[in-house]
């Protein structure tokens, strides 16, 4: 299987015009009549554009998974479907990074509830050593 | 980091009692929903049937509809789940699972033959022991993929338009034969009508001649000779002409070569080989394709089997090719 849009130098959703005229300019006559009857025929178009797309997905799946060089991935597909590696991160560690994320989140949100429970106390300490404190210094001036 | 939101396929991960199990459901399903002439039930209870032993603990319509989407960051992360947790025995396992999904007698359509195979690469299964597996399971051999983007397999299974091709061809044919013959005719027709004309001339020119001859005899002989010299001369300027008009096609077709260009994407496909983005340079070309060689000596698979070496062996001359071809362009 060959990307004969490629090998055009056509984008896959090229009109019958232009794959007419880039089959026209073709130099390589075994090309110009495997294009011919395959993108000038509506439902064998069809067909091919659905391997095509397929195998487009395929082609960055290995090369995200640094598999471009496999041993079942040779010859023609190989040759027009690599890829070169794109820089997306891995799937697996950006879902952990988002997990540990949403469970850091989670925690600084029950860890909040920590340090107003210590300013309560500490207020209603302070409070009562005020308090302590005026009744000491009321029952001094008494006496 | 802004948190996005989970997508589906994330928090059934989240939610799955085994990562592995969940995972390999995705890729089974996406090796069904590229299964042709099965309805949307038969795909259910077939999946159904294959993972009954799994334990992931949640419906299987949600990962078929993720399936069906053909969410690619999905299928990404269900491969790499699978490839991190995967023990040897547990991935020919799933590989035996995916061609049970894939085909029920051998029968197995284009895409499949490729996510077959890119599941066997994922999961380290070597290409012999694909085979040994799906002789077992189905049958039969598994064949090379056929090739959709060639002339000769849609001879074969789309015998039909070429049928009505040969058929227009011939009418277009026969028309014009038709038409080439009434042509003929009506020139022929034309031609014996200009003979008899011209017999009448003759014979009136022949008369005035006769007339004439005793005094022309003298002349004659000389007129003749410079008529012969001029139809020579003529013929000579039509050679010439001829040649001349030869040289410049020739010329213009030598131009053209030089002047086509190579395909601009053969430059990126050598970079992508060497795994480089468009645009790197000499240094980082000359880097890339020593690692590459290093990676892909032939060499290194000397220990293992034949066929590794094989492949090996055609690995390191494809990316030799497009060393080559880069350190001559650059």
């Amino acid at each position: 299987m060959r990307d004969l849009y490629q090998r055009l130098a056509l984008s896959p959703d090229a009109n019958d015009h232009q794959i007419n005229s880039a089959v026209a300019r073709c130099p390589n006559s075994a090309l110009r009549q495997d294009a011919t009857s395959v993108l000038a025929v509506a439902p064998h178009r069809e067909t091919y554009d659905t391997l095509h797309h397929t195998l487009s997905d395929i082609g960055r799946l290995r090369a995200r998974l640094g598999l471009t060089h496999g041993a079942h991935w040779q010859g023609d597909v190989a040759n027009d479907f690599s890829l070169p590696p794109d820089n997306a991160i891995s799937r697996h560690d950006e879902l952990v990074d988002r997990v540990s994320h949403a469970v850091s989140l989670y925690n600084r949100w029950r860890r909040l509830r920590g340090p107003w429970l210590l300013i309560s106390v500490f207020t209603v300490g302070a409070g009562i050593g005020l308090a302590l404190g005026f009744a000491l210094s009321l029952g001094l001036g008494m006496g | 980091m802004s948190i996005a939101r989970f997508s589906p396929f994330e928090l059934l991960l989240l939610k799955s009692r085994s990562q592995v199990d969940t995972a390999t459901l995705l890729l089974l399903g996406w090796v069904l929903v590229h299964r042709q002439h099965v309805s949307e039930g038969q795909r259910r209870r077939r999946l159904a049937q294959v993972t009954a032993q799994f334990r992931h603990g949640h419906e299987l319509g949600p990962v078929m509809s993720i399936a069906h989407s053909q969410d690619l960051h999905a299928i990404q992360l269900a491969a790499e789940v699978v490839r991190k947790e995967c023990s040897k025995e547990r991935s020919l396992s799933v590989m035996h699972q995916a061609i049970t999904v894939a085909t029920d007698d051998g029968d197995i359509s284009l895409a499949n033959h490729y996510i077959l195979r890119f599941l066997a690469d994922l999961l380290n299964v070597a290409p012999a022991t694909l085979g040994t597996l799906f002789q077992e399971l189905t049958g039969q051999p598994l064949r090379p993929p056929e090739d959709p983007s060639r002339d000769a397999y849609w001879q074969t299974h789309d015998p039909a338009y070429y049928a009505q091709k040969a058929q227009e061809e011939a009418d277009a044919a026969q028309r014009e034969k038709a038409s080439q013959e009434q042509a003929e005719q009506q020139q022929r027709a034309k031609a014996d009508k200009q003979q008899e004309k011209k017999q009448k001339q003759q014979e009136k020119k022949q008369q005035k001649e006769d007339a004439r001859r005793a005094k022309a005899r003298a002349e004659q002989s000389s007129a003749e000779q410079a008529r012969a010299e001029r139809a020579r001369a003529e013929q000579a300027r039509q050679e010439q002409a001829r040649q001349e008009q030869a040289r410049q096609e020739e010329a213009r077709r030598r131009h053209y070569q030089r002047s086509s260009p190579p395909p601009p994407d053969r430059t990126t496909r050598a970079l992508a080989v060497l795994g480089l983005t468009p645009g790197a340079s000499k240094t980082d070309v000359r880097r890339a394709y020593r690692r590459m060689a290093q990676l892909h000596h032939p060499d290194r698979f000397y220990s293992e089997s034949e066929h590794q070496v094989a492949l090996a062996s055609a690995r390191f001359q494809r990316i030799k090719n497009a060393y080559d071809y880069l350190m001559q362009t650059y």
